[in-house]
């Protein structure tokens, strides 16, 4: 369905901005960045799960050759991050195996490597604790004084007095009363998969004054690194610069452990110093993705009408927590965007333990809820015979439905119908055919079982938090977008000039964005949430329509017309039906002055977005191997701005610890030691280019009426509905309820009665 | 101090991009330490920083070059090894002269064939060596021949489409 | 990666003669894709001072036919293993097991010798030294092994006592069940085992001074015929879970000789001697299949979470089986 009008750029490919860098290795990454007296930061880590440092001698490490600074917890600097803050530079108490004990900067890598080995460190070993339940027994380990039974405060303050921590709304008891079919049980998505974009993370630190912080570093979203890093780091002046990120999928949005170390070891030499982490340690010591557990009860109606939610969400962290708060937040509003239901009592435990730590991923709390959860609900449509495509089209929010979003505050969605996108989607796929009932397979080949699943999800934070923009009319007819925005692999920033490019009728090439750099742009929240075609594009549009009111302003007396009767196309100035009567942008802004526009875009959490996804799997229920055979995604963007880069956002979805989580992704954690087991990329599971799948994007474009150019991005979300849609075409193929995250051959040839675990 | 020589030779010669370059070997800045891995050299030494280093295991063939035009993991070479050889990085494909792109590099700008790019370079790299042997692959030898390069976003489709154009303009 | 020295060896002498000069300081390097993983995780104790470079000697990297069958220098690289046609179709099942190796750029680097010298691939013994440090086991020579009380999933599930890791080479598979023969020189002079007897519970029988020479493929009877299957998660990159190699010879329908191997389900390559003894003499169908497949796995002794190994063996078994039968 195409309604909108036919531009010029928006909706067509055209090649990345910064395609010839890439294709020619010129891309900038952090690692390739050399700064004059630049040393480098390396980190010693705990061998420990739990533990104290009794005693800790860095007298050998500090006379090893090249050696500029060796920092312990004794001289680190008092900053502190985390939410509430609680995770210091380095700790005398370390929390998991690979956490920092010392920094050591030196003129080398090699130097620096060297230099670990030479501290000498006692410990007092604790007692350790990996799983949620355990941890938050009276007699577990204790992490932090602060968190007494291990339970971490759910308040996230940037999201205001009332962040959404449960949902409790109408009555349960008569909810489930009137339910035809009630399940009940524990769902578990606690694979804690590793986001694992290619390039590791980094940061590159540099004090030019005793309170002034300059930062690069790979990330997705240039200006946390200034404007939470601020007050955790007693308010200097950070300055924050991005360099080409090798991909983040929310991970990399936010590097506060090597941002902290290459600070420090910075402020100590008084010397530029590069902390980039190695492959193990990006394993090892980098984000994951929550623990999720979610105990509890579903009921719903013979019509599919969803009657009662009840039970308690467990939330593991790992030893701490940056912003697990703030995903348990979105997590539960994207389950109300999902579910409709007027009878909730969900309740929320964030829960710290003794492994590395949980962090930002693409999903941000609702894929990780929607995972645990939906095998539950999956049992109340089995006993009710209910087609899950029906279910979900019949409960996913409409126009005019509300929601508690992460504020806590009612919403109200003004986004669209998505009932004709899922229908498009359940088209493409098949899915009339290919569905034969709960538990049955769709096809069977000798030992092979075919079965079909469906997921959805949804996010409202499209609309989430604030963009500033300027943009620059020059007299030569280019244009420069002034906009705080990374590249790690969206192409936001080329998709950004396609919308000012046609805004100002300019050919593409002439509109080009500042590199990200907090010095010279204004605020941006960065590319999260799916945000970055809404919210960065608006307020990039809006400056860009600032700017050409200016322009009209000041034509008015060179064209003797008003603003209103001017138009501009290709830096020629011209009253309306006039092209050819036009002046050049310098005749009018004049060679040494230039025109600027200012846009900002405010947070808007009215406009969920969507996404469905249609799997088909094959088992093979002799040896237990589940393959990914077609992944049909359908969606509705309003409009597409660049169909290559959408593309992307949505095949990211087998990517980013996505839908193989439910296939064979996962970070294996030794119960015994606490180390993580499979920290490097033979162990550590993903997906080859010798195993794709048949994917397939319905991709419906049915005008969204606040946005300039009717668009709002998926980008965010492709990942969410893949692991529980690939979980329910398991079980249907193989016939049997199946248990857990990843679906290893083990767990389905024990579901199969095969083998007894 | 731990020996970083090579007891048998005090120098080395390699072939890159077609210039050759002399390293004496021993832990000097400039010279070539005998534990250097070739993408330590390439990337450090020569300044050519177009080779990636993702795993540093060979695992993900982010750090792929060729050597004598076979496609190998600079990451898990001693650079001592390839005295003598021809070693192409991704700054090597690009005409010297015209300046004109490999068609490789030229389809993947046309198809978006990337996301963040820090795969692209290795996954370039055993492309041209694959179309170098075989200038019509069909879409299972494409995808065998990349097997070993992990792309994080997902390009892989967009990869694969690029190499197809190119082996489809071929045949016409 | 740490400092070591560098040196080149330019034939099988001098290898040796260096080896010795280097008192146990000393390793060789041949692909070094399995070496320098090795190195720069610091997973043993004891780091080299000197790396010994084979590669530059010329007698080690051939294929040859002789009256006995192939001789296969161990330099050769398995991307010419694969390629190679007579291997393609007198030894099959070598073929295919080094096709199944890693990725094509470690097909491009890594050697036949190497393959079947490579350390095991426990992520206890190979857990890195910079993320807290190596764990310590008895292959290292000190403490239990860990994987008896912890994540054993891709451990032994037979012939295990002291070190469950598994053998992770796949062509020593294919190789055992062609009946391979090793060369091994050292300063002591030359001799000769069989694949089987090269292989023991904490590596190979190779002493300091001793490197792999030469591999000898005898041809397979007349009619014999080969399989080899491999179960991954994944198609590349991955190491075999369980993997099957097997070289069956039928007359008039009935099975005159087999050899039937496993890998990955022990510390060394497994010779299923009951499979092999239930089938020889009989005529292959879906019972004698499944018989065999039974036999082999009648002694496995599953450790807590790799049940799941035993059943996938039996099924490559009996695809093995049945793909040669039919």
């Amino acid at each position: 369905m195409k309604i909108t009008k036919d531009y010029r750029f928006i909706g067509k490919a055209t090649p990345r901005k910064d395609a010839a860098e890439i294709v020619t290795g010129k891309a900038t990454y952090i690692e390739d960045v050399e700064l004059p007296r630049m040393l480098h930061g390396k980190v010693l880590r705990s061998p420990y799960p739990h533990g104290l440092i009794k005693k800790i001698d860095t007298s050998r490490a500090e006379n090893s050759r090249g050696v500029r600074a060796v920092l312990t917890y004794k001289n680190v600097p008092e900053w502190k991050t985390g939410t509430p803050r609680h995770v210091r530079v380095l700790d005398k108490k370390v929390k998991f195996v690979g956490d920092a004990v010392a920094l050591v900067a030196a003129e080398t890598e090699e130097m620096a490597m060297d230099a670990l080995a030479h501290i000498e460190v006692e410990y007092e070993q604790l007692p350790a604790v990996y799983d949620v339940e355990q941890a938050i027994k009276s007699d577990a380990p204790q992490l932090y004084d602060e968190f007494p039974g291990n339970l971490m405060p759910l308040d996230v303050p940037v999201f205001g007095p009332r962040t959404l921590s449960s949902i409790v709304l109408g009555d349960v008891e008569k909810g489930f009363g009137a339910s035809d079919f009630i399940a009940e049980g524990t769902g578990s998505y606690e694979n804690i998969a590793n986001p694992l974009p290619l390039e590791p993370p980094g940061v590159i630190a540099e004090w030019s004054g005793p309170n002034s912080l300059t930062v690069w570093s790979a990330t997705q979203s240039a200006s946390w690194h200034r404007f939470i890093m601020l007050s955790k780091m007693g308010f200097p002046d950070i300055r924050t610069i991005s360099t080409q990120c090798g991909g983040s999928f929310g991970s990399k949005n936010y590097s506060a452990q090597p941002m902290f170390y290459a600070a420090a070891l910075a402020k100590s030499t008084d010397r530029p110093v590069k902390v980039c982490f190695s492959k193990e340690e990006h394993f090892g010591a980098f984000v994951l993705r929550l623990g999720s557990r979610f105990r509890g009860k579903v009921g719903i109606k013979k019509d599919g009408t969803v009657m009662a939610v009840q039970g308690e969400w467990l939330v593991d962290t790992g030893a701490f927590s940056d912003m697990a708060q703030a995903q348990i937040a979105v997590g539960l509003g994207e389950l109300q965007l999902m579910l409709k239901c007027a009878n909730w009592d969900i309740n929320t435990k964030l829960v710290c333990t003794n492994r590395n730590a949980s962090g930002v991923v693409r999903g941000f709390g609702g894929q990780e809820l929607e995972s645990a959860l939906i095998p539950i609900l999956m049992q109340t449509l089995e006993q009710g015979n209910i087609d899950p495509v029906e279910f979900f089209k019949k409960n996913y929010v409409k126009p005019g439905q509300g929601y508690y979003w992460r504020d806590g505050n009612h919403w109200v969605s003004k986004s669209k119908d998505y009932t004709e996108a899922f229908e498009r989607g359940a088209q493409t796929f098949g899915w009339a055919e290919k569905w034969k009932g709960w538990l049955k397979p769709s096809a069977v080949n000798n030992s092979k079982r075919v079965g079909v699943g469906v997921g959805v999800h949804g996010n409202a934070d499209v609309g989430e938090d604030v963009s500033e923009a300027y943009v620059r009319l020059n007299p030569d007819a280019t244009v420069t977008i002034h906009a705080c925005v990374a590249e790690s692999g969206m192409g936001q920033r080329s998709s950004l000039c396609k919308m000012v490019a046609e805004t100002l009728k300019l050919p593409l090439e002439r509109v080009n964005i500042t590199p990200p750099d907090s010095l010279i742009n204004p605020f941006d929240f960065g590319l999260v949430g799916s945000r970055g075609t809404y919210a960065v594009g608006s307020a990039v549009i809006s400056a860009a329509e600032d700017a050409k009111e200016k322009l009209f302003k000041m034509a008015e007396d060179v064209l003797e017309a008003a603003p209103d009767d001017l138009d501009s196309e290709d830096g020629m100035v011209f009253v309306k039906g006039s092209p050819d009567k036009g002046v050049p942008w310098r005749s009018v802004i004049g060679l040494m002055h230039t025109c600027t526009g200012f846009g900002r875009f405010e947070p808007d959490y009215s406009v969920p977005n969507f996404i469905a996804m249609f799997v088909e799997v094959e088992v093979d229920v002799e040896t237990g191997k589940l393959d990914l055979l077609r992944v049909v995604t359908a969606t509705d963007v309003g409009q597409i701005i660049d169909p290559p880069s959408l593309a992307g956002q949505l095949h990211g979805s087998i990517g980013s610890a996505g839908i193989d989580t439910a296939i064979f992704e996962e970070s294996v954690l030794d119960g015994n030691s606490g180390h993580m087991l499979n920290l490097n990329m033979m162990d550590y599971k993903w997906r080859s280019f010798a195993e794709l799948p048949r994917f397939d994007n319905t991709i419906l474009e049915t005008p969204i009426q606040t946005h300039r150019y009717k668009a709002i991005g998926v980008g965010e979300v492709s990942t969410s509905p893949g692991p529980s849609a690939v979980f329910m075409a398991a079980s249907n193929a193989v016939g049997k309820r199946l248990e857990g995250y990843p679906l290893t051959p083990d767990k389905i040839l024990e579901a199969l009665g095969k083998i007894n675990l | 101090m731990a020996d970083r020589t090579d007891q048998r030779r005090d120098s080395i010669v390699l072939i890159v991009n077609d210039v050759t370059h002399e390293f004496g070997i021993g832990d000097h800045r400039y010279q070539v330490a005998a534990c250097d891995t070739l993408a330590k050299t390439l990337r450090e030494t020569l300044g050519l920083s177009g080779t990636k280093v993702g795993c540093n295991q060979g695992a993900c063939g982010s750090c792929t070059v060729l050597l004598d035009g076979i496609p190998i993991l600079s990451c898990m070479t001693l650079t001592v090894e390839c005295d003598g050889k021809q070693i192409t990085t991704i700054e090597g494909l690009q005409n010297k002269e015209t300046g004109k792109l490999d068609e490789i590099q030229q389809a993947f700008i046309d198809h978006s064939a990337f996301q963040c790019g820090f795969c692209t370079p290795g996954i370039i790299m055993a492309s041209r060596a694959l179309l170098n042997k075989n200038p019509s692959p069909t879409e299972t030898d494409i995808k065998d021949a990349l097997s070993g390069h992990f792309c994080r976003c997902i390009s892989h489709y967009q990869v694969v489409e690029a190499l197809q154009t190119i082996t489809e303009k071929k045949k016409k | 990666m740490k400092a070591f020295k560098h040196i080149t060896a330019n034939s099988v002498e001098e290898a040796i003669a260096l080896i010795r000069t280097h008192n146990g300081k000393a390793c060789l390097i041949a692909g070094g894709t399995d070496l320098l993983g090795v190195l720069k995780d610091e997973i043993l104790p004891d780091y080299p001072a000197a790396v010994i470079n084979i590669k530059t000697i010329p007698e080690l990297d051939h294929i040859k036919k002789n009256n006995d069958g192939l001789k296969i220098g161990p330099l050769t690289k398995l991307a010419d293993v694969v390629a190679h046609p007579l291997i393609k179709k007198r030894f099959s099942c070598l073929s295919q097991a080094a096709a199944a190796v890693a990725t094509p750029e470690i097909r491009n680097m890594a050697t036949l010798g190497g393959n079947l010298c490579q350390d095991t691939r426990c992520w206890y013994y190979r857990y890195p030294q910079h993320v807290g440090g190596r764990i310590m086991c008895h292959r290292k020579g000190k403490g239990p092994c860990q994987a008896v009380k912890g994540d054993n999933r891709y451990h032994a599930i037979m012939g295990a006592k002291v070190c469950f890791a598994v053998c992770p080479s796949d062509t020593a598979i294919a190789l055992s069940a062609l009946d391979a023969e090793l060369e091994i020189t050292g300063s002591q002079g030359v001799r000769n085992v069989s694949l089987n007897e090269f292989f023991t519970t904490l590596g190979n029988i190779l002493k300091p001074d001793e490197l792999l020479t030469n591999i000898q493929i005898p041809y397979p009877p007349k009619g014999a015929k080969q399989a080899f299957l491999k179960f991954t998660l994944r198609k590349p990159v991955d190491f075999a879970i369980a993997s099957v190699a097997s070289v069956i010879t039928m007359q008039d329908g009935i099975c005159k000789a087999a050899r039937i191997v496993l890998g990955a389900v022990a510390p060394t390559p497994v010779r299923a001697t009951d499979a092999e003894a239930s089938i020889i003499g009989k005529a292959a169908d879906g019972v004698v299949i499944e018989e065999a497949a039974e036999a082999a796995m009648a002694g496995a002794k599953p450790m807590r979470m790799n049940a799941y190994k035993v059943e996938i063996t039996k099924t490559l078994i009996k695809r093995a089986l049945l793909s040669i039968f039919q």
